[in-house]
């Protein structure tokens, strides 16, 4: 038996490699895209599931709900919290507090960098990871201690074998000699620790800055350990009362009598939090649930269109061996004989199919990687896990049709039959709405595709409020002296080439953000809004150029125009300028409106001299903050952790870098320069989204390869089953031209379908997407004719040539063929 | 004189072998004539029968049709020929599956500039002619042999030809349905109708007006019958 399959298998390969290339290649296709992203998919599932317990694991996240604007939630909190949480909880077993610092090693002149988190003890407790070398108990007991991570071993020292090692760190601007006291174990799960090189214990002296004793401020973020998966919704439902008893004060660490008003606090069970965090702020890893299920979606529909395509083939195929069959029973086989006969040559095809899928997966799993930033690797455990699946599904949808229909011909029949068979019109109909099935997914995919397209190129290109071109952005300064202030501000002002700098507090992707809620006394009563606050420095108009809609900017001939002071509570009135939503916000009829108008936050009055359009500093997901920004031109404050910002023409970027590295370091030695461009700063914004446009442009190419796959072998079937009908109908006086017609219009015809069926789920499925983005593209029908007309045209292409061919078989010749 | 064959050759080539299936043939046809072709298998009969046809090209010689000299024309101008001149009746009948009876009559009259409405009257004129009219929405696979011929012949009428091309007819049917196809033809001879016939049967080319018989790609006789 299993020769005759195999012969079978072999004789078809080599009488119709057309027919058996385009089964296989379709199918390997379709697997080998399927295993690729199940890999991915994968990953994101099972992010964060590789920590020990990781059900019972939270993270405490704030709640500020302020005036004006949204309620945010971040997953980060005050670590002022965090004694209470243990004194009041007896649910937790364990808890560690996590800081997250940049620290980077000085090497040969250049800074590079890496993450450092500051963690207390328990750590180890809370997450279940292992060291390879050191022990857990000692590891993080000394101030000087630190953990480091295998990669970063092999990447600073060349080995893991480092245990007692001294490593220089650059941190706040001063160098500190840590000796390794342990190196983690690789974790084969990706989660939220991979990110991280070194962990280092939180010293009494970090517990001195405010956010450890501020109720305002924060850190970083708290991991509680609790002894059962149920008691994060227990205590959630008391945390507002926690917030009451511990939080309510009017001294300057407390939130005011009623902090539950505007702050809250809340547990998230880690194991969600991968896909919870995208909606939060500042989140790190976190994506989208969607985006992940859409993957999920586009891996099974490229394995179903394959399917798809090798059941069309073969449902098309079999009605071409209906007159074997009908010799193979005349001659004594038996319906089990047949069925086992057209199983068994599925099996096969399916199986080689498979191997070349997973081959297939081989070359894409390192390009997807690639494109995610993801460290997905094929894991042959899990490979061998589904392929078995695969291959099974596979063969009983390809071989069910030919065994069970074929095996029960009647010879007789058959042979009677003067003409080929068609399969008969279910077959037909069947074949035809596959064919409208695969269509529809491919067109929506590339409607899909040319959409995000537009709308991430309309990003990369959108006006933010101000001009992206030629502006680099350096690091934060935590210098905090006027002196030093002034002579890094001096100095790159002066390298050759810089037209303008500037300090502000913010910046493109801001590293730290102040609010603050401001009164507006208007005539129907008092208006409050949360706004988010920014102190800029002389020459910020010419650097970042934002648009002045009304009012005018700063300058030194105004005395109130300059914040008096650095830090803390204005002693008299001051000049500021609002942005358009701020201005929205506290209910100004127009821009021209605010100007004048006098605003108030507890310090002394603040005067609206101008407002600007909305500048975007961040994602563009997110509305832009009501913003306003205070004037310091360093005349006798320094700014607080300012950013420098400058803007340059005539020279290269890389040479403007080098040039500021140069004038930077003579001043600061100790502190990376970093100066970056507006595209560099913002990626972590866009990344995600260029990536699904990535993914969905890949998904697409595949999807209308298999269909077009499929479509070209039914066109092939259908030149032979059609010749003698296409023989009649020249007799009869049909042209060439006419016969092509028909020809195209019928092999057409599902594709223009599933155009008509595609439209509507494409629109739908990008108007949900687009609602996602503040700032966003309309859905333009461009996009749908484009992909309508290209997938038609594509279409046409592929069959073509068989209708070409049909359409100049002689008449004659035709009508003998039957 | 209505149709002149010159000196027609065919030759058919393939790589190895090259046969002779007409050789040096001359014939010529009268309007209104009833003509049986006769002869062994492979003498050249289907192979003259095409070439009358047009949907084969003779290899050389000269093929005049009325006023047409049809060995010149191009493709597209025969098959536009084709459908104001000839209607064929086939030895397997020849319907398309995938399209009902009435459907498959309306073949002959879907690629003329003729109105739809006067298409139909036509197609449904056709089928009382043959006594299919109650068949007209049943697929090919559904009618008996005699009834599938009846409706070839009604799609060889229905665009009123001028020449009728008959290959074996009557091969595919009993001896009655075999008599009924032989009458019909005969009276769409009466009516005025061109008709070339090829047969295997003499008791039906006996009921045509001129018999001619083939051997070896060659006419050899050509008798008019006395009726």
């Amino acid at each position: 038996m299993l020769g005759t399959i195999i012969r079978g298998v072999a004789r078809q390969a080599q009488r119709h490699p057309l027919y058996v290339g385009l089964n296989v290649f379709g199918l390997a296709l379709g697997i080998g895209v399927f295993l690729t992203l199940a890999l991915l998919v994968r990953y994101e599932y099972n992010f964060n599931t590789g920590l020990a317990d990781i059900q019972r694991v939270a993270r405490v996240d704030a709640h500020w709900m302020m005036p004006g604007v949204e309620a945010k939630e971040y997953p980060e909190s005050t670590f002022r919290s965090a004694p209470f949480l243990r004194q009041d909880f007896p649910e937790i077993e364990s808890s560690t507090r996590l800081e997250e610092n940049g620290v980077s090693l000085q090497k040969d002149g250049h800074f590079e960098e890496f993450d450092e988190g500051s963690v207390d003890p328990d750590f180890f407790k809370v997450f279940g990871v292992a060291l390879r070398s050191g022990r857990v108990e000692e590891a993080l007991s000394q101030p000087d201690s630190v953990v480091i991570s295998e990669g970063a071993a092999r990447k600073i020292f060349g080995t893991v074998d480092v245990l007692g090692r001294v490593v220089t760190l650059n941190h706040g601007e001063k160098n500190y000699a840590h000796t390794i006291s342990g190196v983690l174990k690789n974790r084969s799960n990706p989660d939220f620790l991979t990110r991280y090189d070194f962990f280092m214990p939180i010293t009494k002296n970090d517990e001195k800055q405010d956010c450890f004793i501020d109720w305002g401020g924060d850190c970083g973020a708290i991991y509680l350990k609790l002894h059962k998966p149920s008691q994060i919704d227990v205590i959630n439902a008391q945390l507002e009362q926690f917030i009451k008893q511990h939080a309510a004060g009017t001294d300057d660490f407390s939130i005011g009598p009623h902090p539950e008003r505007t702050f809250a606090l809340s547990l998230v069970g880690l194991d969600k939090a991968h896909f919870y965090d995208a909606h939060l702020q500042y989140a790190q890893d976190a994506i989208n649930q969607n985006v992940v299920n859409s993957i999920a979606l586009i891996a099974a529909l490229s394995l179903v269109l394959a399917c798809v395509n090798t059941v069309n083939l073969a449902t098309a195929r079999s009605a071409l061996r209906a007159r074997e069959v009908a010799l193979r029973k005349t001659f004594g086989a038996t319906r089990k004989a047949l069925f086992i006969q057209f199983m068994g040559e599925a099996t096969c095809f399916v199986v080689f199919s498979a191997f070349i899928g997973l081959a297939l997966s081989e070359v894409l799993v390192p390009e997807i990687a690639l494109i995610t930033g993801k460290n997905i690797t094929i894991d042959y455990g899990f490979v061998f896990k589904i392929l078995p699946i695969i291959i099974v599904a596979c063969s009983v949808l390809n071989g069910i049709y030919p065994a069970v229909v074929l095996s029960g011909y009647r010879p007789s029949l058959i042979f009677a039959a003067t003409r080929m068979a068609s399969g008969g019109r279910f077959a037909e109909r069947l074949r035809n709405s596959l064919t409208v099935g695969q269509f529809t997914i491919a067109v929506s995919l590339v409607i899909c595709m040319l959409v995000i397209h537009h709308q991430t190129e309309f990003l990369r290109d959108a006006n933010c409020g101000f001009a992206k071109q030629g502006l680099l952005i350096g690091h934060q300064i935590s210098a905090d002296t006027l002196k030093t202030q002034k002579d890094i501000l001096r100095e790159i002002r002066n390298v050759q080439g810089v037209d303008f700098a500037t300090f502000a507090v913010l910046a493109p992707n801001p590293n730290r953000k102040s609010r603050t809620t401001f009164d507006y006394n208007a005539p129907t009563g008092t208006v409050r809004v949360h706004v988010l606050t920014d102190t800029v420095s002389t020459d910020y108009q010419k650097t970042y150029q934002p648009v002045l809609m009304a009012g005018r900017w700063f300058d030194l001939e105004h005395l109130e125009d300059v914040l008096p002071t650095g830090n803390g509570k204005r002693q008299r009135r001051t000049n500021a300028i609002l942005n358009a939503s701020a201005a929205l916000k506290f209910g100004f009829h127009n821009v021209e409106d605010a100007v004048g108008k006098t605003i108030n936050d507890g310090g002394g009055d603040v005067v609206i001299i101008g407002v600007i359009r909305d500048i975007r500093f961040e994602s563009p997901h997110a509305a832009v903050y009501p913003g306003i920004i205070f004037f310091n031109p360093l005349s006798d404050n320094p700014l607080y952790l300012p950013i420098p910002a400058i803007r340059f023409h005539g020279v290269s970027e890389t040479v403007m870098k080098s040039r500021l590295e140069k004038a930077w370091y003579k001043i600061t030695p100790n502190m990376p320069a970093d100066f970056e461009d507006i595209n560099e700063r913002l990626s972590s914004y866009y990344e995600d989204d260029q990536r699904l446009g990535k993914v969905f442009t890949e998904g697409a190419i595949v999807a209308l390869m298999i269909a077009c796959l499929g479509l070209y072998g039914l066109a092939s079937f259908a030149a032979t089953r059609r010749i003698h009908e296409i023989g009649i109908r020249k007799t009869l006086g049909a042209t060439g031209g006419q016969v092509i017609a028909l020809l195209l219009h019928g092999f057409l015809k599902p594709v223009v379908l599933a155009c008509v069926i595609a439209t509507p789920i494409a629109w739908a499925i990008m108007r949900n997407w687009l609602a996602g983005f503040d700032q966003r593209i309309a859905l333009s029908a461009v996009d749908f004719v484009v992909a309508i007309l290209g997938a038609i045209i594509i279409a046409t292409v592929t069959v073509l040539g068989q209708t070409y061919r049909i359409s100049r078989a002689e008449p004659a010749r035709a009508l003998r063929a039957e | 004189m209505f149709i002149q064959l010159s000196n027609i050759q065919r030759l058919y080539r393939s790589d190895e072998v090259e046969t002779t299936a007409l050789h040096d043939v001359n014939v010529s046809i009268d309007a209104g004539e009833f003509v049986a072709i006769m002869g062994p298998s492979g003498c050249g009969k289907s192979t003259l029968l095409n070439i009358l046809g047009t949907i084969d090209r003779p290899t050389s010689g000269q093929y005049r049709f009325a006023e047409h000299d049809l060995t010149t024309m191009s493709e597209v101008m025969l098959a536009q020929f084709r459908r104001e001149n000839l209607g064929y009746v086939f030895q397997s009948f020849n319907l398309i599956d995938e399209l009902t009876i009435e459907e498959n009559i309306d073949l002959a009259l879907i690629y003329r500039k003729i109105p739809k409405a006067e298409r139909k009257e036509r197609v449904a004129a056709a089928m009382d002619h043959v006594g299919i009219a109650h068949r007209a929405r049943h697929y090919p696979s559904q009618l008996s042999g005699g009834q599938q011929q009846r409706a070839a012949i009604a799609r060889a009428i229905v665009g009123k030809p001028r020449l009728i091309l008959a290959d074996e007819p009557t091969g595919n049917l009993d001896t009655e349905n075999g008599a009924q196809v032989m009458d019909m033809l005969q009276r769409l001879n009466d009516d005025g109708a061109t008709i070339i016939m090829v047969t295997h049967s003499p008791s039906h080319a006996d009921l045509a007006k001129r018999r001619i018989d083939m051997l070896d790609g060659q006419v050899v006789v050509s008798v008019r019958n006395v009726l």
